[in-house]
């Protein structure tokens, strides 16, 4: 099997893997308890927080665990929405992930007004679109780092900047990014930012959201005083302690990582346009490493990805039928991408454990299915 | 409906999983179709990797194969 799916979730890392042994097995105890038997969770849960505060530049206790992206996003819309009754507008993207677009309908769904910013052709929400629509109502603005369909990366910096002078918050879903491109929050200037384990090599059901201090929100869950009684409930302290260790390993090794995967993403795209196969990259140059969303003129995405899975290969696609019509994501409708493009696209998300040889049966077998 | 036959065997008539499985397998705008064995030289793999697909579809709730 060749798994190049690795923008929907990734191996576990090994070293992440072991770390978390000890906390599924011997040291089972609650890191909220008094006494000597919660010591060393409780120092663990430390350690993890620094960790992960150390590699995107925050301070520990800024970062508050969650168990996903989904989570995390959902709590930085509706926290952020209903701390303030006097500033009430969102305003987001039209081609964010479903966790930061449903959370915008639902509280649109309360009264606060949603401002939904469409992306350039080129998958780019431009600072001057943001300074268009912003006013001092705004509450929020929350744009993705980059897009998980065609991996594009966003002016964060210029856009917070935008936000920030209008008086207004920043929030980036950085879930697709992190680990795999350097994230710095100072420089960045965010007040919020999502991330989830299973992306960046960690374990599934585990994440955690950034909140810059000072930021005014409420608590995600009420209950116990877990994660400064914004958060309640007992950590898991396994998988928090597996996420810091994929979190690091990934950003001690970015930039062999970024390498390695840049030269197999130009070997597909040069493989394929010597057979001749006529393709294009959405998206353009300022994609994230290893995310290359094709489209093929007149062919079925659908049935690409399937065909591919009969090969033993796992890529995903941007479109999906039913009986009466095919279905095209809502980031390619975003984008205005043409519609014979749109149901001919598929998504390729190369990551730290392919290789040239991975690289090589994957463009054979799409040269087999689309020839 | 009209019956479909195999573009290949000329099997008639043709099940609705077989005509989900063409239009999955070959693309939603197909207008001819290969039984389930064709359809398995065709794409160079067995029945039974078919039947799981068609499985998988079926559990999706893809109206394809209602």
């Amino acid at each position: 099997m060749i798994y190049a799916d690795n923008a929907a979730t990734t191996q576990l890392n090994k070293v992440a893997f072991e770390a978390m042994i000890p906390w599924l097995l011997d040291e089972y105890g609650n890191a909220s308890q008094p006494y000597a038997f919660a010591r060393k969770p409780k120092k663990a849960l430390a350690e993890a927080r620094a960790t992960i505060a150390k590699c995107i530049n925050a301070q520990p206790e800024e970062i508050f665990f969650t168990s996903g992206g989904t989570e995390s996003d959902n709590w930085a819309i509706k926290g952020l929405a209903f701390a303030d009754s006097d500033k009430r507008t969102i305003i987001t993207s039209a081609f964010e992930h479903h966790a930061v677009l449903h959370s915008c309908y639902a509280i649109e769904r309360l009264g606060y007004p949603v401002v939904y910013l469409i992306p350039t052709a080129a998958g780019i929400i431009t600072a001057e679109s943001l300074r268009n629509m912003i006013s001092d109502t705004t509450r929020l603005v929350s744009v993705m780092f980059a897009n998980n369909e065609i991996g594009t990366i966003q002016p964060i910096e210029e856009l917070c900047d935008v936000a920030h002078s209008n008086g207004a918050l920043f929030h980036t879903d950085a879930v697709q990014a992190i680990g795999h491109v350097k994230i710095d929050v100072q420089k960045l200037g965010v007040d919020m930012l999502s991330a989830s384990a299973h992306k960046f090599n960690g374990p599934k059901g585990i994440g955690f959201l950034y909140i810059r201090k000072g930021t005014n929100t409420i608590p995600y869950a009420d209950g116990g005083a877990q994660e400064s009684s914004y958060r309640a409930g007992t950590e898991n302290v396994a998988s928090i302690v597996g996420m810091a260790a994929a979190l690091k390993e990934n950003c001690d090794g970015m930039d062999g990582h970024i390498e390695n995967i840049r030269a197999l993403e130009h070997q597909l795209l040069s493989a394929l346009s010597d057979a001749h196969i006529p393709f294009a990259r959405n998206g353009g140059d300022n994609t994230l490493p290893g995310l290359i969303s094709l489209s093929f003129a007149g062919a079925d995405g659908e049935a690409i990805l399937h065909r591919m899975d009969l090969a033993g290969i796992c890529i995903s696609t941007g479109s999906a039928c039913n009986s009466e019509n095919t279905e095209i994501s809502h980031v390619l409708q975003s984008i205005s991408l043409d519609e014979k493009l749109a149901k001919g696209t598929i998504r390729i998300s190369l990551g730290q454990g392919n290789t040239l040889d991975d690289v090589d049966k994957i463009v054979c077998a799409l040269i087999k299915i689309l020839k | 409906m009209k019956k479909q036959e195999c573009k290949l065997c000329f099997k008639t008539p043709l099940s609705k999983d077989e005509i989900g499985i063409n239009k999955k397998m070959l693309g939603a705008d197909v207008k001819s179709f290969f039984c389930l064995n064709c359809l398995a030289d065709y794409l160079e793999c067995t029945e039974e990797e078919l039947l799981d697909k068609i499985q998988d579809f079926k559990d999706e709730g893809c109206t394809l194969f209602k």
